[in-house]
């Protein structure tokens, strides 16, 4: 069986939590604006490239959170076999997961909320696209916040550098 | 660190294996109320974001304020239909039927449409509504004989649309109303019918025979609604409920006009609505004219709808101006309900509600543009 240190099996479930709860918000947003789409696409086939910036926007929180992830991997030591993490910066892993696992978690669903229903509006008066994009990219920032913090606590809390 | 919270944790009994399998139970629970919690709404929302753009995508392509004035100019009845042929929802049907048929067959699908596309929660309620054409096409039916026209005449009058439409078809050459009830016997309308039937051959009308017909549609519509158990249902009862009211006030109003008593009026009324409840309806019905109906409304939110068109009422001495302001306020109250749940039921009550308005009001233009040199001015005035 591998020697894994408390640390970084902590780092393992930030890394989890990190993917986990960013990935779900990201996939409920992102098949609730696909929901719209379809329906968009299937009563006005011009459409289908604008149904797709807006089914790709609830993307990027899965991007974050799998970003996050693959950074406490790294420099817990799981991938790359570096040394293993102290259970202090461990702790500190789980706080950063939690930190763009939640996040994404409430931006991704918010943000497939907002693109499905800018869909429904474009659909209904195509003036409403550059509207609808600025709405629907509102509830990005809550994403980033905790992307950033993410990055903060990773620095400051001694997993990076 | 690490070996202070080892050691409190060794104090208390606890090793470190077993602290992170805590961890990871207490990870899990928190992350599993955080799913159900947020993800419940999103559930709710869920159905209705297909649907939803579909029927904003038809909405987007209603015609506009500016479009109807347009059509309201055309000099005839030709230009009208030319002026529907550019545009692709009405254009197919131009193309075979005449414009009244089209109009009928285009709101027929657009309900077949609803149906089809509506959410299982409120599905029951919508393929009721697409039932209209199967009523319409076997009140067509019983008019025709009424009046005695042949089978070509009285397959014209059909509207070709509804789940019925072959069985209702097969029945023009029928030759009797009796016959064409005997015939509808084992469907839906057969037992509806057959209770009117009796009053229909004493008083020879075929008002009981339209009014059971009517009276049942509104009733299951109702009844599809009754148990409001979400937000999405309360609209959709709210709208429904609307609708049954104002069908039996134009009734009341309408017999009332006529000079019909309340025996007479109950009959053919459907006996309990959503504001206007059974006692209220009574109340109604024994009013001596029009005006008392209005005031006896007191306290109900039809009561300024028709005290507003009370005074035109008084000048013209027509009823028909109750009835537009009761069809406005039902295309307001659509309109505020659809802007109660933009992410569930509202868009689709808003969508159907438009339809029909515009549907209407084409109709009122097509009729309208068959007189010669009918003012557009008085065209505009009629429409909803």
């Amino acid at each position: 069986m591998v020697e894994i240190a408390l640390g970084t099996a902590l780092a393992a479930i930030g890394a989890g939590v990190a993917i986990g709860f960013a990935g779900l918000g990201s996939g409920l947003g992102q098949g609730m604006a696909a929901a719209g789409s379809v329906g968009a696409v299937a009563e006005d086939s011009e459409m289908f490239s604008k149904g797709i910036i807006f089914s790709a926007l609830p993307e990027t929180q899965a991007i974050y959170g799998f970003l996050i992830a693959i950074l406490l991997l790294v420099f817990s030591g799981l991938l790359g076999g570096g040394a293993g993490l102290s259970t202090t910066a461990g702790i500190v892993a789980i706080g950063v997961g939690a930190s763009i696992g939640f996040a994404g978690l409430g931006s991704g669903m918010g943000q497939g909320i907002a693109a499905a229903s800018s869909v429904g509006a474009i659909v209904e008066d195509d003036e409403m696209f550059s509207r609808g994009i600025i709405f629907s990219a509102l509830p990005e920032t809550q994403a980033i916040y905790g992307f950033l913090i993410a990055i903060l606590l990773m620095v400051f809390g001694g997993i990076l550098g | 660190m690490a070996d202070e919270i080892t050691s409190i944790l060794e104090t208390i009994g606890i090793t470190p294996e077993t602290f992170i399998v805590f961890m990871i139970v207490v990870i899990m629970v928190v992350g599993a109320i955080v799913v159900i919690v947020t993800t419940r709404p999103i559930l709710d929302i869920y159905p209705y974001l297909n649907p939803i753009a579909k029927v904003r995508a038809r909405k987007g392509r209603l015609f506009s304020e500016k479009q109807i004035t347009e059509i309201v100019d055309a000099n005839n009845t030709g230009e009208v239909v030319n002026y529907l042929r550019g545009f692709p929802d009405y254009a197919p049907y131009l193309d075979n039927y005449s414009l009244d048929k089209a109009l009928d067959i285009q709101l027929a699908d657009t309900y077949d449409l609803i149906y089809r596309i509506a959410p299982k929660e409120i599905k029951k309620s919508f393929k009721i509504m697409s039932k209209k054409t199967d009523i319409y096409n076997i009140k067509s039916l019983i008019i025709a004989k009424e009046v005695g026209f042949n089978a070509d005449e009285t397959r014209d009058l059909l509207i070709p649309s509804g789940s019925m439409y072959d069985n209702l078809e097969a029945l023009v050459d029928s030759d009797n109303i009796t016959s064409i009830v005997t015939a509808l016997d084992g469907t839906e309308y057969g037992s509806v019918l057959e209770d009117a039937l009796p009053k229909y051959e004493e008083t020879n009308m075929i008002l009981p025979l339209e009014a059971a017909l009517d009276n049942y549609y509104l009733k299951n519509l109702l009844a599809s609604t009754e148990v409001p158990a979400d937000e999405n249902k309360q609209i959709l009862f709210s709208y429904v409920g609307t609708q049954v009211d104002i069908a039996n006030l134009k009734l009341i109003i309408r017999a009332k006009e006529d000079g019909l008593d309340y025996n007479t009026i109950s009959s053919y009324i459907l006996s309990d609505g959503y504001q206007l409840r059974e006692w209220k309806l009574k109340d109604l019905m024994e009013s001596q004219d029009v005006s008392n109906i209005v005031s006896s409304l007191e306290g109900t939110k039809y009561a300024n709808i028709l005290s507003d068109a009370l005074a035109e009422y008084t000048e013209k001495g027509n009823v028909s101006v109750f009835e537009k302001a009761l069809d406005s306020y039902l295309a307001k109250s659509a309109n505020s309900l659809a802007l109660k749940k933009p992410l569930g039921i509202g868009p689709i009550i808003g969508y159907v509600s438009k339809k029909e308005t515009e549907i209407r009001n084409l109709k009122i233009i097509a009729r309208a543009k068959r007189e010669a040199n009918y003012p557009a001015s008085k065209i505009m005035e009629m429409l909803i």
